[in-house]
């Protein structure tokens, strides 16, 4: 947390190394976190670079209120909100269908080791049906599953770029993998 | 404690967001709870799933496009910062054109103005002419 204060003090004195510096250390989180929320790899690259040229502009006026990972995950968010504003007035259907073949490469995938996964074609229909799964549930929900199962962050880290209570983070998460496991239902057909 | 409140701690459990009392409620719970425990292994199932997806890399030359974007941004942050300067200049140049073009119409009407008076007096021959007759027939009327 000290180096990248830091990294943002040079910044602000005018160098532009430590700036590079920092989108190195978070293009990573930032690209991922909105392509988990948007869901279009394009977009998300568009809209990394949008979040990247804001820290650019407003680094000065960043006070030492929260981490530098809790600012730029906040603006990160409200750009993808907004850009899911924008959306509204599209129709976008929540209906995920898998199809038969999609539900045996998850459960395939599912049940093996780790170790299996190595392989980049298995890894790549693992996350398009994860992000088939994830573009169907409402915006609150794939926020709050992105901080937490992709990011790992805490849940007082997402209660403060949430601006929520913690309460609500618990209750928040619980039900947005309940409604992730009934997309995913027919992984469970015991139920 | 019901089922229903025992899957929310579940899920903070899944997390490590638990204190150790709760967490200590909710394993006992387990070891008598089927359906809960069944729940946990769903929940370590999906958390799973993320871990296997990994993550993706941005597209090629992240950095290289970012600082061209910045490059065109800057460019634009310089001339919008001049715009207020240059916005007021010309209000100013408008204002000052304004006062000189009514100053010197005002000149013109008034030279305009000047020049007829003096002119009907002294041009205007007619008039000058009734003047001299108007003058005889007051002064030597009388007389007459």
């Amino acid at each position: 947390m000290e180096e990248d204060f830091e990294l943002l003090a040079k910044f602000k004195k005018g160098d532009h190394r430590a700036f590079e510096s920092l989108v190195r250390k978070y293009k990573m989180a930032v690209f991922n976190t909105i392509y988990s929320i948007i869901g279009d790899a394009q977009e998300a690259d568009d809209i990394a670079q949008e979040v990247f040229l804001k820290v650019y502009t407003k680094a000065g006026s960043f006070k030492r209120k929260s981490s530098f990972p809790t600012w730029l995950y906040r603006i990160t968010v409200n750009r993808c909100l907004d850009e899911l504003r924008k959306r509204k007035n599209k129709i976008i259907s929540l209906e995920t269908e898998f199809d038969q073949d999609e539900k045996l490469k998850l459960k395939d995938v599912l049940a093996s080791k780790e170790g299996d996964i190595t392989e980049e074609l298995k890894r790549k229909e693992l996350e398009d049906i994860v992000q088939k799964a994830m573009n169907s549930l409402p915006e609150r929900d794939r926020i709050i599953l992105t901080l937490k199962e992709m990011e790992g962050l805490s849940y007082k880290e997402i209660s403060q770029i949430m601006k929520i209570s913690l309460a609500k983070v618990k209750v928040w998460l619980f039900r947005a993998r309940q409604k992730l496991k009934g997309k995913l239902s027919f992984l469970y057909p015991q139920e | 404690m019901s089922c229903k409140k025992f899957r929310i701690l579940l899920s903070a459990y899944l997390d490590r967001e638990i204190t150790k009392d709760k967490e200590k409620e909710l394993l006992n719970h387990l070891n008598t709870c089927v359906d809960c425990a069944r729940e946990l292994e769903y929940l370590k199932q999906i958390k799973r799933m993320f871990i296997l997806k990994g993550k993706k890399e941005p597209q090629e030359f992240f950095e290289t496009r970012l600082l061209e974007l910045i490059k065109n941004k800057r460019k634009q942050l310089i001339w919008q910062s001049y715009f207020p300067v240059i916005k007021r200049t010309i209000v100013v140049i408008l204002i000052f054109f304004l006062i000189i073009a009514g100053w010197v119409n005002y000149k013109k009407l008034l030279y305009h103005r000047t020049t007829e008076t003096i002119s009907d007096l002294l041009v205007d021959e007619e008039i000058d002419e009734n003047f001299q007759e108007e003058l005889l027939v007051t002064y030597y009327s009388p007389l007459k």
